[in-house]
């Protein structure tokens, strides 16, 4: 704890800065999304081998299997036993990716996989859609929430988002910039073309669908498909083109999250009092938003890793439909003190670590 | 912020609608589905695996024995097949071919021809094509038919002997993985500096 002495200008004497802390846990909110993605890739990885399980209990096959097939069999069966008394029908509870898959019984679908099947079907059908409610309900309060803590895609992306930082070192020009709203001529063209095609035109190029299908059929099927190469076009384009670039400017899935997150009830914003405007939260950001002047729009996936990042604690979570409107400069910041230096006055902040 | 072209975007999106057309010539030749398993577990018997499909006009139902076919052991595959509207079975020969399903063999055009393991009547409802691999691997029995003038090709995956746990492309996307994981690990720090460091820049 520290004290120290600047000038006023929209400080109130009456309300301390602790007042507006954050709540001490947000700041650990970003450990949590990457253990949540870390948890949702290795879930497409162990679904497949308990896929292959299966098939070789259902089989019998066990006394004709290979030494590498008995350790598979052999492992699965030690995760799996706790849980399932049949697993040759039990283990149906939790199978497909994040496109689609069951949970426990409940049946969960992408709501873009929604969108771009009743294109295709030109029909609404409503056990289907059923399916995205709870996505659909998750992304009203949350807002783009599931690119930045589910998708299995981004747990790559951002992995790779720090590889193309590191090549920056080197003189790579890795952060070219697009126009955001070419993700939304994406989306449309993917319904228009899936209305027209009668096909499901985002599972093509929809990287968390291409990936959780690309997993499912290297693990359970011992091949590749062209969504892998599509994938690695992908990380190709992030790593030496525009970093994230996918998911900024041409995701269709982001795009739809971002419409639907628009006005989401849980975001971050910006503590004015506290922050120095040292440009971290900036810095760090993954979709090149503006946290520094509460900035954050359609766009942002609380992710929080502009609250973790913050040093002034200056970032916090909210409950509001709208970011707040430029709030100036950080109470704390030079410019702010050099455009107040007029005032004589001077109060006590405290608790500013 | 870098200064943004016009040319730049376009040529972005013809480079992503290459990619999208590359990826939608790319066609699955599998037959996909879980496989079933049928026999009781007092069988002496070695257990089959089974898939059903639906093609054109015919539900069609391919079985290997054995389910886990083994280099220099005799197998067979059984093919059943029926019109979907009445239940009447195929009548017309069946010509079963193999190719490799090898990553070498398949995607890189290593693979030798495929070869004609026999032509088939119906026997009993039933076409039976016997199999003798001399190594493990991955293959495709083609059954090829036509009826009405339409080609019918069902192609089915055959695995022979143990899969091998990685292949050459598991390899290589484990190691670019791993590759990730190592830089921001050990990287971490001066990963950091540099994205605030540009972050002023910016």
């Amino acid at each position: 704890m520290m004290e120290k002495e600047f000038a006023p200008a929209g400080l109130s004497k009456q309300k301390p800065i602790t007042a507006s802390k954050p709540f001490a846990l947000y700041r650990h909110l970003n450990k949590l999304r990457w253990l949540s993605l870390a948890v949702v890739f290795l879930m497409l990885i162990l679904i497949p081998l308990l896929s292959i399980y299966q098939h070789y209990v259902a089989a019998q096959g066990y006394n004709h299997l290979s030494p590498s097939q008995t350790l598979l069999y052999d492992t699965m069966e030690f995760i799996s036993a706790p849980f399932v008394d049949a697993p040759e029908h039990d283990l149906d509870a939790i199978k497909g990716t994040t496109w689609s898959g069951q949970l426990f019984g409940v049946k969960l679908s992408d709501p873009l996989a929604i969108v771009g099947q009743s294109a295709a079907s030109l029909k609404l059908y409503w056990p289907l859609i059923l399916t995205a409610v709870i996505p659909l309900l998750a992304t009203l309060i949350f807002g783009r929430f599931f690119c930045g803590w589910i998708c299995p895609a981004t747990f790559i992306y951002e992995l790779n988002s720090n590889l193309s930082v590191y090549l920056s070192r080197f003189g790579i020009k890795n952060n070219r910039r697009f126009h955001k709203n070419i993700k939304y001529l994406v989306l449309a063209l993917g319904i228009g073309i899936s209305a027209y095609t009668g096909t499901l035109a985002f599972a093509s190029i929809y990287p968390p669908a291409v990936l959780g299908r690309e997993l499912y059929f290297s693990i359970a099927l011992s091949g590749f498909g062209g969504g892998t190469l599509f994938f690695i076009l992908t990380l190709g384009f992030d790593t030496f083109v525009s970093r994230r670039g996918i998911c900024r400017y041409f995701c269709p899935g982001g795009a739809l999250y971002s419409l639907l997150g628009r006005y989401r009830v849980v975001r971050v914003k910006r503590l004015v009092e506290p922050c120095n405007d040292c440009n971290k939260c900036n810095a760090v950001c993954e979709f090149d938003l503006d946290p520094m002047r509460d900035n954050f729009g359609a766009e942002c996936n609380n992710c929080t890793a502009c609250i973790s990042v913050c040093p002034k604690s200056a970032m916090s979570l909210t409950l509001s439909i709208s970011d707040q409107p430029n709030q100036g400069p950080g109470h704390q910041s030079r410019q702010y003190r050099q455009q107040n230096s007029d005032h004589n006055e001077t109060i006590q902040v405290k608790n500013i670590s | 912020m870098n200064k943004m072209t016009i040319t730049t975007p376009i040529l972005s999106a013809l480079l992503l609608c290459t990619v999208t057309l590359f990826s939608s010539l790319t066609y699955a030749h599998h037959v996909l589905g879980r496989p079933s398993y049928s026999l009781n577990e007092d069988s002496n018997t070695p257990p089959s695996m089974a898939i059903e499909t639906q093609i054109g006009e015919y539900f069609v139902t391919y079985m290997v024995f054995p389910a886990f076919p083994k280099p220099n052991e005799p197998g067979r595959v059984n093919i059943y097949a029926t019109r979907i509207d009445n239940g009447a079975m195929l009548d017309q020969a069946i010509t079963f071919t193999v190719r490799d399903d090898t990553f070498w063999g398949e995607s890189i055009g290593g693979a030798t021809e495929p070869e004609v393991i026999g032509q088939q009547h119906i026997d009993d409802g039933v076409y039976r094509q016997g199999f003798l691999f001399k190594s493990r691997g991955s293959y495709i029995i083609r059954a090829y038919f036509e009826k009405n003038g339409e080609p019918y090709e069902l192609d089915f995956p055959l695995q022979v002997g143990a899969a091998s746990p990685v292949g050459p492309i598991g390899a290589a996307v484990g190691f670019i993985f791993f590759l990730l994981l190592m830089i921001n690990i050990v990287q971490r720090k001066r990963i950091a500096r540099t994205k605030i460091q540009q972050g002023h820049t910016a």
